[in-house]
């Protein structure tokens, strides 16, 4: 955003130009400066840097100055009283992560009522706004108002106000294991030795991305990391695996189990919640157990 | 060596040997290692009954005995092991008809009843069962054969006999002759068989016992190939097979890993076996696919002469086991919880804050899963407490991770638990149902005389319907009920199998 990072030669000439005179440029002093250049051109570049901030214009002897706008000062809190502008300066340092309000009042040491008040101002002002932390419910953290939220404060793609959507990471789960078992039976039906089949059942993030981005099932828009991250649960659901090739892009295929499920878990004393507490006397005993009996019954 | 255990040893004994024996086995389970004085006092039995159970313990390799530290009387050890592995005969037996075909069924059969024979016993108890059995017995030498052949394979093998005439004889066995076929005469077998008194077998003396390791090396051989067929496919499972069958000529059979088996001659035996097939178009396909999955089946040791892999055999159980394990997770508490066992099977440390990110589900159920997962022993925990800061305050980390070889031992004791719940639901519904099944019985007995003094059909019709018709649907529930508890059994013994394997690995 901010004018260091712009492409545009025009742009760099009309920055350095405003920087040089701290009074501002008028139109007749671009106009002199940048005579080669047609006037259409600049002023388109002109009204950009205006509407990003970077230049500022105002008027003077019926004249119209633009002059250049440090961004550091960008927030420049006009008619703030000192408490505000410290206050402001510890929310600006801690970046898009937000800090709480108690550790602002530790670095300012203003007392609460006063913080608060300050706080609130601020926040009128839109210099800063409150946002809530995923982590704790009741714990609010405080930054600057044009920053967008680190994802470690919003939970990122999978949280909608606090709460983690877990039908939707279900969803996308068995979405990305389809796809992953579609890719291997694609693989199969190509044939051409087992090495073939292996290699074409692989697939990147990417792939997956694409797909589920065609699919539709997403409102909000999926990065390609939150898609790893999905895919990682897939293979900790012992369904896929992962590697990782030489350009360390990771891969992802369906594999097989090795074992059907183990005999012990096909009787009920496997799987019994109570086993435990079983034994030859009492209320749980093999001879009366109703899970037994039921499971004997199917 | 559980109560767990205890019990079922207990049960398995009551079964198979009755009231006598299972008091002496279990006093034996109890007390550990116990002279015989020891056993009559604690058992209250006379001296002949203990002796005699004793004897029919030592008589099945279910006690053994050592002397004492001068050697003037003998102390007796149980050993549960060989006793659960009674359990697992049927498999020996349907593993033996496979492999050696119908004759070799019968006479395992007659062996592992009698515990212990000599070979020319053992000919004439299988001819003479196969006669009963209302087959054509087959001749005394192709039974002699098949025995030659089990013994040459291993599966048989010589008992120790007492060396020494002292009041505790040692036994002793000759290393060289312990798979060594005696020589039987045909002539002198067949006069026994028919009834001649005073015939001298030239083998007296000489007796055979199973030799459950055999079966064993079999069982694991036959698991993994079935694995590699799940993971990979028939092809795949094939050319381990081969590979698993030339590493028995360089290796050890309960080696970690084995001894690099040269590629070149796993492919000529496949060759050779099935021509044209795919197993051969693609066989290096299907080397390098086995050789680069995750699970470390194979690892090449050279490139001399086409290369060279071993198998990794720790690994392949530790891959299983730990397969099991989640498995026994996913079914006990839901693929949430699965997932995160994974996960800390993955991360070997983890804390509780990452657990919930990385495996994706809300804080509060992941909290609780993994909670229900410690508290039932599944996960560890350990704490790392940080030097007690100046001020602040004492902050410490709670680390979740998963100790194998405890969850095994854990599952395996939740394997004795359930068995012992199975064989005493197996007795109960037996005397539940006993006036029943006992008519069933007498019904089928007094069929069967009237049928061979030449009854007609009438008459059996009429002792037919002795038997009521809610009374047939009760012995229709109650055969299914039996069939259902005696598969489980089964089942639940290869879990155990592969666990027992697993820690026989470690």
């Amino acid at each position: 955003m901010s004018a260091s990072t712009s492409t545009d030669p025009l742009e760099d000439k009309i920055i350095d130009l405003a920087k040089e005179r701290e009074k501002g440029i008028t139109n007749q002093d671009i106009q002199k400066e940048l005579s080669d250049i047609p006037a259409a051109d600049w002023t388109k570049v002109i009204n950009k840097l205006l509407k990003n901030g970077t230049l500022e214009l105002f008027k003077d002897n019926n004249e119209l100055f633009y002059r250049f706008k440090d961004p550091e000062k960008k927030g420049n809190l006009k008619g703030s009283d000192n408490e505000e502008k410290v206050v402001y300066k510890i929310i600006e340092e801690s970046g898009n992560k937000g800090i709480w309000i108690r550790e602002i009042r530790f670095k300012s040491n203003l007392n609460m009522t006063q913080l608060n008040k300050v706080l609130k101002s601020l926040e009128t002002k839109k210099f800063i706004k409150a946002v809530k932390s995923v982590a704790a419910s009741k714990k609010k953290v405080y930054m600057l108002y044009d920053l967008e939220p680190d994802s470690s404060v919003t939970g990122g793609a999978w949280y909608q106000d606090q709460d983690f959507e877990s039908e939707f990471v279900d969803i996308l789960n068995q979405q990305c294991h389809r796809f992953l078992q579609e890719r291997y039976e694609d693989a199969l039906n190509q044939g051409g030795g087992p090495l073939l089949i292996r290699n074409r059942s692989y697939a990147t993030a990417n792939d997956v991305h694409k797909f589920i981005s065609e699919l539709g099932i997403s409102k909000i828009v999926l990065s390609v990391e939150d898609l790893e991250s999905i895919l990682y649960t897939v293979v900790l659901d012992n369904k896929a695996e992962r590697i990782v090739n030489a350009n360390g892009l990771n891969f992802y295929r369906v594999i097989n189990r090795f074992l059907p499920s183990p005999g012990i878990v096909k009787t009920t004393c496997g799987i019994c919640p109570v086993a435990h507490r079983c034994g030859e006397t009492g209320q749980i005993t093999p001879k009366i157990c109703s899970y037994l009996t039921d499971w004997l019954k199917e | 060596m559980s109560t767990q255990l205890g019990k079922v040893v207990s049960l398995i004994l009551l079964e198979r040997f009755g009231e006598y024996v299972e008091t002496v086995g279990s006093c034996l389970f109890k007390k550990g290692i116990c002279p015989l004085q020891h056993i009559r006092v604690y058992t209250q039995l006379p001296a002949s009954k203990v002796k005699e159970s004793l004897c029919i313990l030592i008589k099945y390799g279910l006690v053994n005995y050592e002397a004492n530290h001068n050697r003037t009387s003998a102390l007796y050890t149980i050993q549960t092991s060989k006793i659960l592995l009674m359990l697992r005969y049927p498999k020996y037996i349907r593993f033996m008809k496979t492999k050696f075909g119908d004759e070799a069924e019968i006479i395992l059969e007659e062996l592992l009843q009698s515990g212990y024979c000599t070979v020319s016993d053992l000919i004439i108890r299988t001819y003479n069962r196969m006669g009963k059995d209302d087959q054509t017995p087959t001749p005394l030498v192709d039974i002699r054969d098949k025995i030659e052949a089990m013994i040459t394979a291993r599966y048989l093998m010589r008992i120790k006999l007492p060396k020494i005439e002292e009041a505790v004889p040692e036994l002793v066995r000759n290393v060289q002759d312990m798979y060594k076929m005696p020589e039987v005469e045909l002539s002198q077998l067949s006069k026994k068989q028919s009834g001649e008194p005073n015939v001298i077998m030239k083998d007296t003396g000489i007796f055979w016992q199973i030799n459950h390791d055999r079966f064993h090396e079999d069982m694991r051989d036959k698991l993994i190939e079935s694995a590699i067929e799940n993971k990979f496919d028939a092809s795949a499972a094939e050319i381990i097979r081969v590979m698993l069958q030339q590493m028995y000529i360089r290796t050890e059979a309960w080696a970690d890993t084995t001894n690099p088996i040269p590629i070149l001659e796993v492919k000529d035996i496949i060759k050779k076996l099935h021509p044209n097939s795919d197993k051969v178009a693609f066989f290096d396909n299907y080397i390098n696919i086995i050789e680069q999955d995750s699970s470390n089946i194979i690892r090449k040791a050279g490139e001399a002469s086409g290369g060279s892999f071993q198998i990794q055999m720790k690994d392949i159980f530790t891959q299983l086991t730990w397969e099991t394990i989640q498995q026994i997770v996913l079914e006990k508490f839901d693929s949430k919880a699965a997932r995160i066992f994974c996960l800390v099977k993955n991360k070997s440390y983890i804390e509780p804050d990452q657990i919930q990110k990385m495996a994706m589900i809300p804080a509060k159920e992941s909290k609780k899963l993994t909670y229900e997962l410690l508290e039932e022993n599944f996960l560890q925990v350990q704490e790392l407490k940080k030097a007690p800061a100046s001020s602040g305050p004492a902050k410490s980390f709670i680390l979740f991770h998963i100790d194998l070889s405890q969850v095994v031992r854990m599952v395996l004791e939740l394997c004795y638990k359930s068995l012992y719940n199975i064989l005493t639901r197996r007795n109960h519904e037996k005397i539940v149902n006993k006036r029943l099944i006992d008519k069933k019985h007498r019904v089928d007995t007094i069929a069967l005389s009237m049928k061979t003094q030449g009854a007609s059909e009438e008459q059996l019709g009429d002792i037919d319907e002795m038997i009521t018709p809610p009374e047939k649907e009760m012995l229709t529930v109650i055969e299914g009920t039996m069939r259902k508890l005696n598969t489980i059994e089964l089942e639940i013994d290869e879990t155990i199998f592969l666990l027992n394997t697993y820690l026989a690995y470690e």
